[in-house]
């Protein structure tokens, strides 16, 4: 066969056969593992019976940390103004999501990268004016994968990764005084569970089947139930 | 963490590539989504070993063996490694293309489902120098590299593909050349 028949051919298979793009889910799923392997490969954690966790100060004088603190008031100031504005009609749970897909695709899924609570909880003090409870539920086929912190309409909020088969969970956390027993909604194919415990109040997002997050949902509100 | 980031900086920007390659050798989309994930976790244990090669190939190379494993252990299924003759036209049968109706699908429709199953149709020996070669426009020395055969099998292996595809472009009015 001649050299331009091959080229012909070569170039309708370049124009018309079917090139198969790497689903988003594949994405998500490589991005959990290396958080995963990651979180395995960190010198050693804290043991679980540990008193004391290592502590997360920075050796910085009061003067620069006033200073930051005025910064980030005043950051804090114009972001709430701004959210107000850009977050007006928009559901929690849509921006929810939206954090969720960013965090996917640019990452990172965990600032904190470890699969041990005893280094998650600690890596949110000085970065929150809260203490998140941060849950394993590893023996309940929800691997913790790390945590991050997010802004939502002004205010920072305890997001925590879960890893579940290749699938991940955030679970956005910060603080409510309302009860709330969990709601399910749908929002661009993500499965959204809301709820609230008088203490705080819980977002969990994932790509995940509606029922399976319920059951992520179940075994954190058991876990958190038993102390 | 330079690891990693070598990884997303250089390894993930072709997922698309590998996607496409195991979608193609796999023939469905969930056993190609294990198979590349296997496959980039395999990428990021050996970071190391890319150093100056091109990411790409590299790449591909893990998956097309992570495919080939899988292929391997479903040989007792329908799919066969060997270049079955008679297949490739079982196969093409039942891809249903027997008698498309002109009047209902666009011509380029119709030649998207031909090119579709005639690649699908191709033992998978073939069908990977075809999606190397043609989706990837790989050098014939790359597309040897990554099959770890000669690069006169590569040749013959694409003459023999190509020859096929050919065969099926023939038999319908589609195709010629433009």
């Amino acid at each position: 066969m001649s050299r331009e028949d091959d080229d012909n051919l070569s170039a309708l298979i370049r124009r018309h056969a079917t090139r198969h793009a790497a689903p988003d889910s594949l994405r998500a799923g490589i991005r959990t593992h290396m958080a995963l392997e990651e979180a395995r490969r960190m010198p050693s954690a804290p043991a679980a019976d540990e008193p004391l966790q290592r502590r997360g100060w920075f050796s910085f004088g009061w003067g620069t940390a006033s200073a930051g603190f005025a910064l980030g008031m005043l950051c804090m100031a114009l972001l709430t103004l701004l959210a107000q504005r850009v977050g007006l009609g928009q559901p929690i749970a849509a921006e929810l999501v939206a954090s969720h897909v960013r965090a996917l695709q640019l990452g990172p899924i965990a600032e904190v990268l470890s699969s041990d609570r005893h280094t998650v909880k600690p890596w949110f003090q000085g970065r929150l004016d809260f203490a998140p409870p941060v849950l394993d539920l590893a023996v309940d086929g929800f691997a913790l994968a790390g945590g991050r912190v997010e802004h939502v309409r002004g205010n920072a909020v305890a997001t925590l990764a879960y890893a579940h088969n290749r699938h991940v969970i955030d679970l956005f956390v910060w603080p409510s005084t309302e009860q709330q027993t969990p709601v399910r909604s749908l929002q661009r194919g993500f499965n959204v569970v809301h709820w609230a415990d008088g203490s705080m109040q819980y977002w969990a997002v994932s790509d995940m089947d509606g029922a399976e997050l319920e059951s992520f949902v179940r075994a954190w509100q058991q876990r958190a139930k038993a102390g | 963490m330079t690891g990693r980031r070598t990884f997303e900086a250089r390894v993930l920007p072709h997922l698309d590539a590998a996607y496409n390659l195991a979608r193609w050798l796999l023939r469905d989309g969930s056993a190609a989504e294990d198979a590349v994930q296997e496959a980039s976790l395999r990428a990021l244990r050996y970071i190391d070993s890319l150093r100056g090669d091109d990411a790409r190939a590299w790449l591909l190379g893990i998956v097309r063996n992570t495919c080939f494993t899988v292929l391997e252990r479903q040989r007792n299924g329908p799919e066969q490694l060997d270049f079955d003759e008679a297949q490739f036209d079982a196969a093409l049968e039942a891809a249903g293309l027997g008698a498309p109706d002109p009047a209902v699908l666009l011509e380029q429709r119709k030649l998207r489902a031909l090119l579709d199953a005639a690649i699908r149709a191709l033992s998978p020996p073939l069908r990977e120098v075809i999606v190397l070669r043609e989706f990837e426009e790989l050098e014939y020395a790359e597309i040897a590299r990554i099959v770890a055969v000669p690069v006169g099998t590569v040749m013959s292996r694409l003459s023999r593909a190509r020859e096929k595809m050919r065969s099926v472009l023939s038999q319908s009015n589609l195709g010629r050349p433009i």
